[in-house]
């Protein structure tokens, strides 16, 4: 019975895009104009350049459609089916997680367990269209992919907490639309979503390397594409299991004050 | 538009502020978010401007002219057409409904749906970054060059507006299509910043005639740095971007009303 309702949970999101073909095409469209501009970007910028901040062109090119593709594991729209946390404040349904047999805090973690493992087919389906027209390099060994599975689960772990973090923060703010607009910006500079965290400034480095945000996808990518060596591959792996860790104790806590003050707007 | 109607859509913005200002932090968090939003943009075009010198054949000082125009397109985009970026919500909510029964076009009471505090985070930042590029240039700033640029920055409001309009009549029709306008956001910021020669021909094609992107800050800023006749585009369709923001938004107006004609309603 447990499981009926973990996987009840968990395809509440993928569901309602299921449902939409319209969205799914939407979603398919986007994905591969979007990879084909960003791979036409990178070779456009590599056209008189060989190699930089240490990524020649094709570690470039890679590493940022590898992140595009990264981008669907958690990228399913909640907000149309008026299930974002944010949302659910807004308009009081809030309460009924709370009414649920199951707690709050399962549903939040089975729902977003369905929502990437739906976005890792989307992921992975455009992975192996890339890798079979040559957009991306293949990993240089198994033991790099090995590394790099290792890292992106944990990655991925991690972007779970960081965006628990931000949801968790609207059961203490009434209004806090540009907060999360903040945050979700921080997390996607700091990530290496916009541009390889290796272009940027070594302070910028060295900043962002004390944050949660490079262990969702930087860390993964950059061992992916050799930025990172494997001999150094353990250090980061650690650090991103520790992120996991900590994150981990906290968003415990913060769903323990959440609960004691459900603040529902408007019914 | 009359006199009272601009008087009263004064007065519905003046309380648009205060009712925005009635939650002081949220306030500045979205004066911030907005600052935030176009730092993302600057923070894109310098790593790679100072990654890769001599981008598609500019010179930097040159190429900052780009994300100087379309954010300050942009920002006062957001401040006074904005609102269309957000339709999907109102119509969710069933809020064209309720717009439909009121004695005031629909569209402006969109527009009028609440105050965009992040635009004045987007305006500052816009505005100094294009004081930083003006600056910075080397270009000889005489009137007539004042002037285009001006209409350049216009006419790239109007072109974002109207690519944006186009998205919210889709969504009248299919509330999904408003899915759509993340992504056109994502994409005016990400290939609106820098000159889109150094892409394949076919794929700047596509950014200029698909989805005219190159028309909003790439072509004029083309035009006042002398790379007009290196764009790929006649020199003249170049030069008429701010032109074809104007017709592209008296296109997507025409277009409005009849996507209104067609408005079914998502709650039945």
């Amino acid at each position: 019975m447990a499981v009926l309702h973990a996987w009840r949970a968990a395809r509440v999101t993928p569901l309602g895009e299921l449902h939409t073909p319209p969205r799914m095409t939407a979603v398919l469209v986007r994905l591969a104009v979007q990879v084909v501009l960003v791979a036409s970007l990178w070779h456009g910028l590599y056209s008189h350049t060989s190699t930089t901040a240490g990524l020649d062109e094709g570690q470039a090119v890679t590493y940022a459609v590898l992140a595009v593709l990264a981008s669907r594991l958690r990228e399913l729209d909640q907000y149309a089916g008026r299930d974002t946390v944010l949302q659910h404040m807004h308009f009081g349904t809030i309460v009924y997680w709370y009414l649920r047999p199951l707690p709050p805090q399962r549903y939040y973690a089975l729902r977003a367990l369905g929502e990437q493992l739906y976005g890792l087919a989307w992921a992975l389906g455009g992975f192996a269209v890339c890798l079979a027209a040559g957009v991306v390099e293949p990993p240089r060994s198994a033991a790099v992919a090995g590394v790099f599975a290792v890292s992106l689960l944990l990655g991925q772990w991690v972007l779970y907490y960081v965006m628990l973090v931000l949801d968790q923060m609207c059961f203490f703010t009434i209004r806090n639309n540009s907060a999360m607009l903040i945050l979700i910006f921080v997390q996607n500079l700091l990530s290496g979503v916009y541009a390889p965290l290796w272009y940027f400034p070594d302070w910028f480095i060295t900043l962002s390397g004390f944050l949660p945000f490079q262990a969702t996808l930087s860390v993964p990518l950059s061992i992916y594409v050799g930025r990172i060596q494997l001999a150094d591959a353990g250090v980061q792996l650690a650090v991103q299991a520790a992120w996991v860790v900590v994150l981990a104790l906290f968003t415990r806590w913060v769903w323990r004050q959440a609960a004691r003050r459900v603040i529902s707007q408007g019914g | 538009m009359s006199l009272k109607a601009v008087r009263i859509v004064w007065r519905i913005s003046l309380l648009n502020i205060r009712s925005a200002m009635e939650y002081r932090t949220e306030f500045l968090l979205n004066i911030a978010a907005g600052a935030i939003w176009q730092v993302s943009v600057i923070v894109f075009a310098t790593v790679l401007l100072a990654r890769f010198t001599g981008m598609g054949g500019w010179d930097s000082s040159d190429v900052l002219l780009i994300p100087a125009i379309r954010m300050l397109a942009h920002g006062l985009f957001v401040l006074v057409l904005g609102r269309l970026h957000f339709i999907g919500r109102q119509i969710q909510e069933g809020m064209i409904d309720v717009y439909l029964v009121r004695p005031m076009p629909v569209y402006r009471q969109v527009q009028l749906a609440y105050f965009p505090t992040n635009a004045i985070g987007d305006l500052t930042v816009a505005a100094g970054l294009m004081a930083g590029a003006l600056s910075r240039s080397h270009l000889d700033w005489t009137v007539g060059r004042i002037s285009y640029l001006i209409a350049a920055v216009l006419g790239g409001m109007l072109l974002e507006a109207a690519l944006f309009a186009v998205v919210a009549c889709a969504a009248l029709r299919f509330p999904a299509a408003d899915y759509w306008s993340r992504w056109l956001e994502e994409l005016l910021g990400t290939f609106g910043s820098y000159p889109l020669n150094v892409l394949p021909k076919a794929v700047g094609g596509l950014l200029t005639y698909g989805l005219p992107l190159a028309f909003v800050a790439y072509f004029p800023a083309a035009v006042l740095t002398g790379h007009g006749h290196t764009t790929g585009v006649p020199y003249w369709l170049a030069a008429a971007s701010p032109l074809l923001g104007v017709l592209a938004y008296l296109a997507t107006r025409l277009l409005w009303r009849w996507s209104l004609r067609h408005y079914a309603g998502v709650n039945g």
